[in-house]
């Protein structure tokens, strides 16, 4: 778990980039530290493996302050990926995911495994990519050596610095999808940095909104943030579409309408697992007032625009 | 190929140079151009410049490393400012000042080379280390490699190629400059070519402007190849 107790840091005079943050990273989720740039995300996310040293407060990991470990041990047990990539020009792919493991010693035979085990992970067939060069690859691949780099070591904390800014909108999502694909078997304690609230929306299991003077705004779930926004620089920052978003993270099963289905019904249904967007879908390209919620054959109940609204109330403002 | 190709040009091209020098060689010329006479010239020369450039790239490197350091950054600019300054004096007057501490002889040359060849070390050590993406090093460094790590695994392979061409620019020069060594009596190839002007005997002035010429190409191949050979890149 990592925790940061008044974390703050100050450059010169003037504001602070960070100011007094304060909160839990709970062992195997994801965190995202979201916010406009100048909001102190990045200098949060280094405070971990010390890349920045607070000025006032701590950062500590399963209870430990990282300050009173060597930064050199502490580095080489968290996993990094920065924005820009950072692969070693000079290594091709396989020196490059190697590079914790070499600093760590380990046999050769161990490390050529691991490697070939990782680009697979990330989807990239070894044979081929073993031995390109880092400029031989798209950008989206680079992005997969960095974050294969990232885990060779099976590193328990990943701290991620905008892993998929420098990819076209295509590439990046296909990219999130596999981050998430891979954090449901990895279970690594993540800290991502984003700027893009969609994205902190779709990758975090929670959400920390830091504003401009690195003040923390709010820390909650996806669905927290987007139902209860703590304060006016945070509904601002969600934006107008909260609403339309808020449907994507409510389970149709959660705005089941009182009264049952009507045995016989035809029209729109959908899944045990729909969304309420799934839902408002099949309601927009249908004449029908309701949806049923179908599993395995059978009717679990209907879902109208007036459950949605109650569902939308209970769950937080409307 | 240019393994190859350049060497044997070179030396067929010494060869030339030699043979024409004894066919016509008459009276005095014939001492001056004896193939003996011309190897310890060649040999003073060479250790001239390799003394000098050897001591320059031991100061220069670390020079640059070191003003490339976080610690130290500040001292960058006015480091390669007096360096800069160093290297707009006249290389006559380098020796002349040189001179006049230590005296005739070989070692007043080596500190006159040495001085005018430690500049382009140290401004492209410190540029090519300057131009390693910071993004790089970042990224090493937050992978848990230690700054010395750093410094040998990333960011010296990296600039590599911009350093070693600062040590060619230097050592390529050097052999020019090398030909002034004969006025404070450090000998080498500028002997033969005082010789030949003081005495009118140009063919002896030729041999020896020819042979600095060639010995000038043989560094520059020599170091380009050397750089070649070491330069890092990802295995095939």
């Amino acid at each position: 778990m990592i925790r940061y107790e008044d974390a703050t840091k100050r450059y010169g005079a003037g504001p602070p980039a960070l100011d007094r943050l304060t909160l839990d990273v709970p062992a195997g989720e994801t965190c995202v530290l979201v916010g406009p740039s100048g909001g102190g995300k990045t200098t949060a996310l280094k405070m971990v493996n010390r890349l920045v040293e607070p000025t006032s407060g701590r950062v500590l990991i399963d209870g430990r302050d990282v300050a009173s470990t060597d930064p050199v041990t502490l580095r080489r047990g968290i996993g990094y990926v920065i924005q820009q990539v950072g692969l070693f020009p000079h290594l091709d792919v396989a020196a490059n995911v190697a590079t914790v493991p070499r600093l760590l010693g380990w046999e050769r035979r161990r490390i050529d495994a691991r490697v070939d085990e990782l680009l697979d992970l990330v989807g990239l067939e070894p044979a081929t990519y073993r031995h390109r060069r880092p400029d031989e690859l798209s950008g989206g691949q680079r992005q997969r050596v960095g974050v294969a780099r990232a885990l060779a070591a099976d590193p328990p904390i990943l701290l991620m610095d905008e892993p998929f800014g420098a990819v076209d909108p295509v590439t990046r999502a296909r990219l999130q999808d596999e981050f998430l694909r891979l954090q449901r078997t990895l279970r690594r304690t993540v800290v991502l940095v984003t700027h893009d609230i969609d994205e902190a929306l779709r990758l975090g299991d929670r959400l920390a909104v830091l504003a401009t003077g690195g003040r923390l705004e709010q820390y909650g779930t996806p669905a927290d943030v987007l139902a209860r926004p703590a304060t006016p620089f945070v509904a601002g920052f969600v934006g107008a579409g909260r609403t339309l978003r808020r449907l994507d993270l409510l389970a149709a099963t959660d705005a089941l309408a009182p009264s049952g289905p009507t045995p016989g019904a035809r029209g729109p249904a959908v899944g045990p697992t729909a969304t309420l967007a799934d839902v408002m879908a099949a309601l927009l390209t249908s004449d029908a007032a309701a949806v049923r919620v179908v599993d395995d054959g059978s009717a679990r109940g209907i879902v109208t625009l007036d459950s949605i609204r109650a569902a939308l109330r209970a769950d937080g403002e409307p | 190929m240019r393994l190859v190709i350049m060497p044997l040009a070179l030396a067929a091209a010494t060869v030339l140079v030699v043979v024409w020098a004894h066919r016509g060689a008459v009276g005095a010329e014939a001492g001056a151009l004896a193939t003996g006479t011309l190897a310890v010239r060649v040999r003073e020369h060479v250790v001239l410049c390799a003394v000098s450039t050897v001591l320059a790239v031991a100061v220069a490197v670390p020079a640059g490393v070191a003003a490339t350091r976080p610690a130290l950054r500040r001292l960058g600019p006015p480091l390669l400012f007096v360096a800069n300054v160093g290297q707009s004096v006249p290389t006559i007057a380098v020796l002349a000042l040189a001179f006049s501490v230590t005296g005739i002889g070989f070692r007043t040359a080596v500190i006159g080379l040495w001085a005018y060849s430690v500049l382009p070390v140290l401004r492209n050590t410190v540029a090519g280390l300057a131009g390693v993406d910071p993004s790089t090093v970042e990224a090493a460094r937050g992978m848990g490699m230690s700054p010395a790590q750093v410094l040998r695994r990333v960011e010296l392979p990296l600039a590599w190629p911009v350093l070693v061409a600062g040590i060619r620019t230097a050592a390529v020069v050097n052999v020019g400059t090398a030909a002034l060594a004969t006025f404070v009596g450090a000998g080498g190839l500028g002997a033969l070519i005082t010789v030949g002007l003081d005495n009118q005997r140009d063919r002896i002035l030729y041999t020896g402007a020819a042979l600095t010429a060639l010995l000038a190409l043989a560094v520059d191949w020599a170091i380009a190849t050397l750089a070649e050979l070491t330069h890092q890149r990802p295995s095939r």
